[in-house]
C-alpha cells in the first residue's frame, strides 16, 4: 500500500512538471521573437551578423533609436500615427456609443431596417471597399493628407454600433425610465447614466478602435505618398525595402512600432482577456 | 408588428395620444440625431464604395482616360492575364495552412490553460499579447528570424546537422512562414474564445459522465466538442474572413515572391490597383474575393445550422 501511494504521488509529481515544461515552452514560443529583437536593437549592426540572437550585447549602444529618429523620419512617423490614432478612436467610439443607443433604447421608425443594413455592412471585407475609396478620396483632393486616414473610421464602424448595442440593450429601462422622471435630458441620460453603466464595453472598443488605428497598413499604404503624413507602419515597410539586411535600424523600428502596443497591453491586459466573452456572446 | 403598433396606437384617449405623440416626435428626432454621424460614415465611406466597386468592375479606367464600359471584361482578363486563378489557388492553399492549425491549436492550449493559478495565468497572458502587435512590424521580425544565412531557425537547424532551406525565398516554404506568422499572432486570441466557451460548459456534465463510465475522450467528444460549436463556429468563421484577405504579412515579408508563390489575392488587387492603376481589373478582383468570402461564410454557416438542429432534436 505505501510503495502504490508514493509512485500514485510520483506520477502526480511527474505530470505536474510536465504539465509545467510544456507551458514554459508555450511561453518561449510567445515571447522569444520580442526578446531576440529586443537584444538586437541594441546591438551594432556586424554584432546582429555575428554572433547568436540570444546572446546579450556586448557592444551596448543606442545608437540604432537614435539614427532611425534623427536621420530617418522615425519622430514623424510616430507623431503621425499618434495623431491619427487618437483622433479616430475618440471619434469612432463615442459616434458608435450614439449610434447604438439609438439602436438600443429609442423607438423610431425604420428602426430595425436600418440596423440589419448596419449588420450586413459587417459582412464587407475591407478591401472590397479600397479600391473605390482610393478614387472618391483622390477626386476629393484628400490623398497624402491626415483626413485621408481618418475621415472612412472616425464616424464610428457597424462593428463597434453592433457591439455596444448589444451592451445596452442589458442595461435596465428602468433605470434609464427613473431618470427621465427625475427630469434629466435625454443627453444627461447618455452622459450621466449610459455611460457610466456602459463603461466596460466603451473600453473594448476604445481597445479595438486603438489597435485598428495603430496597426492600420494597407489604407494608408495607398492614400499616403509622403514622410510627412506617412504612419509608422508604412514608414518601417517602405525603410525595409530600401535598407533591406540593416538588421540593426529594421527592428528597432520595428520596436517602436510595438512598444506603444505592448504598454497598451500591459495596461488592459485584464480587460482584453475578458472582453472576449463580450464580443464572443454577442456574436 | 407593425399592424399591431397601429391598432395600439389607436386604442390610446385623445389627450394621452397628444402627450405621446409628442414624445414620439423628440425620440425620432434625437434618434436620428444621434445616428446622423454614423449614417454619414457608413453611407459615404462604406455603402458607397460597395455600390461602386461592381461598376467599377464593369469599366476600363487608369483614372486618367475617360473610362469605357466593357462588360465582364475585367473579370476575363483578370483570369487570363493576371493571373486570379492562381492568386485563389494561392489565397486558398493559405487559408488551408492557417485555420485547421490555428484552430487546433487554439482549443488545445485553451483545454491545457483552463485550470486556475497565477502560474498558467501569466502564460495566458503573454500568449494573447501577440493579437496587439503591430503586424508589420512582426512581419519583419520573421523575416530576420527566417533569413537563410544568419537566422534563428536555421542556426539552430544547423545544431542537429540541418541546413535549413532559404525559407522566405523558397517558392515552397514562403507561405508556411507567412502562415507561421498569422498563426503565432492570432492563436492566443482564439484561444480566450475557447477558454470562455470551455468555462461555459457546466462541470456537472462531465461528473455524469465520468460516473457512467466514459473516459475522457468520450467527455471530450460527447460534452465538450458538441457544447463548443457556436464557439468552434465564430472562431472559424471570423478566421477564415481574415485570413482570406491576408496582406500586411505577405507584403512586407514576400512582396508576392519568389515569383507569384505567395501573391494572394490581396497582393494582386493591390498590384492592380496601385501598381498598374488598372482600376476596373482591381475592382473585378475585388468582387471576386467578396464573392468567395461570403460563399466561405455561407458554407460555414449552414453546416453549423445543420448540426446545431440535429443536437437540439
Amino acid at each position: 500500500m505505501p510503495t502504490t501511494s508514493a509512485e500514485a504521488r510520483t506520477a502526480v509529481y511527474l505530470r505536474k512538471i510536465i504539465y509545467v515544461l510544456a507551458l514554459l515552452l508555450i511561453a518561449a514560443v510567445f515571447i522569444t521573437p520580442y526578446l531576440f529583437a529586443v537584444l538586437a536593437s541594441f546591438k551594432p549592426l556586424g554584432e546582429i551578423q555575428s554572433g547568436h540572437a540570444w546572446n546579450l550585447p556586448r557592444h551596448f549602444t543606442f545608437d540604432n533609436f537614435t539614427t532611425i529618429f534623427s536621420q530617418y523620419s522615425f519622430g514623424t512617423y510616430l507623431l503621425n500615427t499618434a495623431v491619427v490614432t487618437i483622433i479616430l478612436t475618440i471619434g469612432q467610439v463615442a459616434f458608435s456609443l450614439m449610434g447604438a443607443y439609438a439602436f438600443a433604447r429609442l423607438r423610431f421608425p425604420g428602426r430595425d431596417a436600418l440596423f440589419w443594413g448596419y449588420l450586413a455592412m459587417l459582412m464587407v471585407p475591407n478591401v472590397v471597399t479600397m479600391i473605390p475609396l482610393y478614387v472618391m478620396m483622390s477626386k476629393a483632393g484628400l490623398i497624402n493628407t491626415y483626413w485621408v486616414m481618418i475621415l472612412p473610421y472616425v464616424f464610428g464602424t457597424p462593428y463597434a454600433i453592433f457591439l455596444m448595442r448589444q451592451y445596452l440593450l442589458s442595461i435596465p429601462g428602468e433605470v434609464i425610465e427613473a431618470a427621465r422622471l427625475d427630469g434629466c435630458s435625454e443627453f444627461t441620460i447618455l452622459r450621466r447614466v449610459i455611460v457610466p453603466m456602459a463603461r466596460p464595453v466603451i473600453i473594448t472598443a476604445t481597445i479595438i478602435a486603438i489597435i485598428f488605428g495603430w496597426n492600420n497598413f494597407l489604407w494608408p499604404l495607398i492614400s499616403t505618398d509622403s514622410a510627412a503624413v506617412q504612419p509608422l507602419t508604412v514608414g518601417i515597410a517602405n525603410f525595409n525595402s530600401s535598407f533591406a539586411q540593416q538588421w540593426n535600424l529594421v527592428l528597432a523600428a520595428s520596436l517602436v512600432a510595438l512598444l506603444p502596443m505592448v504598454i497598451l497591453f500591459a495596461v488592459f491586459q485584464k480587460h482584453i482577456v475578458n472582453s472576449v466573452n463580450l464580443t464572443g456572446a454577442s456574436r | 408588428m407593425s399592424v399591431l403598433a397601429a391598432t395600439k396606437r389607436g386604442q390610446r384617449s385623445g389627450g394621452d395620444d397628444e402627450i405621446q405623440r409628442k414624445h414620439a416626435v423628440t425620440e425620432r428626432r434625437l434618434a436620428f440625431g444621434l445616428l446622423a454621424p454614423s449614417l454619414f460614415g457608413v453611407g459615404v465611406f462604406l455603402l458607397i464604395p460597395v455600390l461602386l466597386v461592381f461598376a467599377f468592375s464593369f469599366i476600363r479606367w487608369n483614372m486618367l482616360n475617360s473610362p469605357d464600359f466593357v462588360g465582364f471584361d475585367n473579370y476575363l482578363d483578370a483570369f487570363r492575364f493576371e493571373g486570379a486563378g492562381h492568386a485563389l489557388l494561392i489565397t486558398t492553399i493559405y487559408v488551408l495552412l492557417n485555420i485547421p492549425a490555428q484552430t487546433v491549436l487554439a482549443l488545445g492550449m485553451a483545454w491545457l490553460m483552463n485550470r486556475p493559478g497565477r502560474f498558467t495565468a501569466v502564460i495566458r497572458v503573454l500568449c494573447v499579447l501577440p493579437y496587439l502587435a503591430t503586424p508589420v512590424a512582426m512581419a519583419l521580425i520573421w523575416q530576420w528570424i527566417f533569413n537563410p544565412t544568419t537566422g534563428v531557425v536555421n542556426v539552430m537547424l544547423s545544431w542537429v546537422g540541418i541546413s535549413g532551406p532559404a525559407w522566405l525565398n523558397s517558392s515552397f516554404w514562403a507561405l508556411p512562414v507567412v502562415a507561421f506568422a498569422n498563426i503565432w499572432q492570432y492563436v492566443g486570441y482564439n484561444m480566450l474564445f475557447f477558454l470562455a466557451g470551455l468555462q461555459g460548459i457546466p462541470h456537472t456534465l462531465y461528473e455524469a459522465a465520468s460516473l457512467d463510465g466514459a473516459g475522457r475522450w468520450q467527455q471530450f467528444k460527447s460534452i465538450t466538442m458538441p457544447l463548443l460549436r457556436p464557439t468552434l463556429f465564430f472562431v472559424l468563421v471570423t478566421g477564415a474572413i481574415g485570413s482570406f484577405q491576408v496582406f500586411d504579412t505577405v507584403y512586407v515579408m514576400t512582396n508576392g515572391g519568389p515569383g507569384r508563390a505567395t501573391t494572394v489575392m490581396n497582393q494582386l488587387i493591390y498590384e492592380n490597383g496601385f501598381v498598374g492603376f488598372r482600376i476596373g481589373t482591381a475592382s473585378a478582383l475585388s468582387v471576386i474575393l467578396f464573392l468567395v468570402i461570403l460563399a466561405v461564410t455561407l458554407v460555414q454557416s449552414s453546416y453549423f445550422n445543420k448540426r446545431t438542429t440535429y443536437e437540439m432534436v
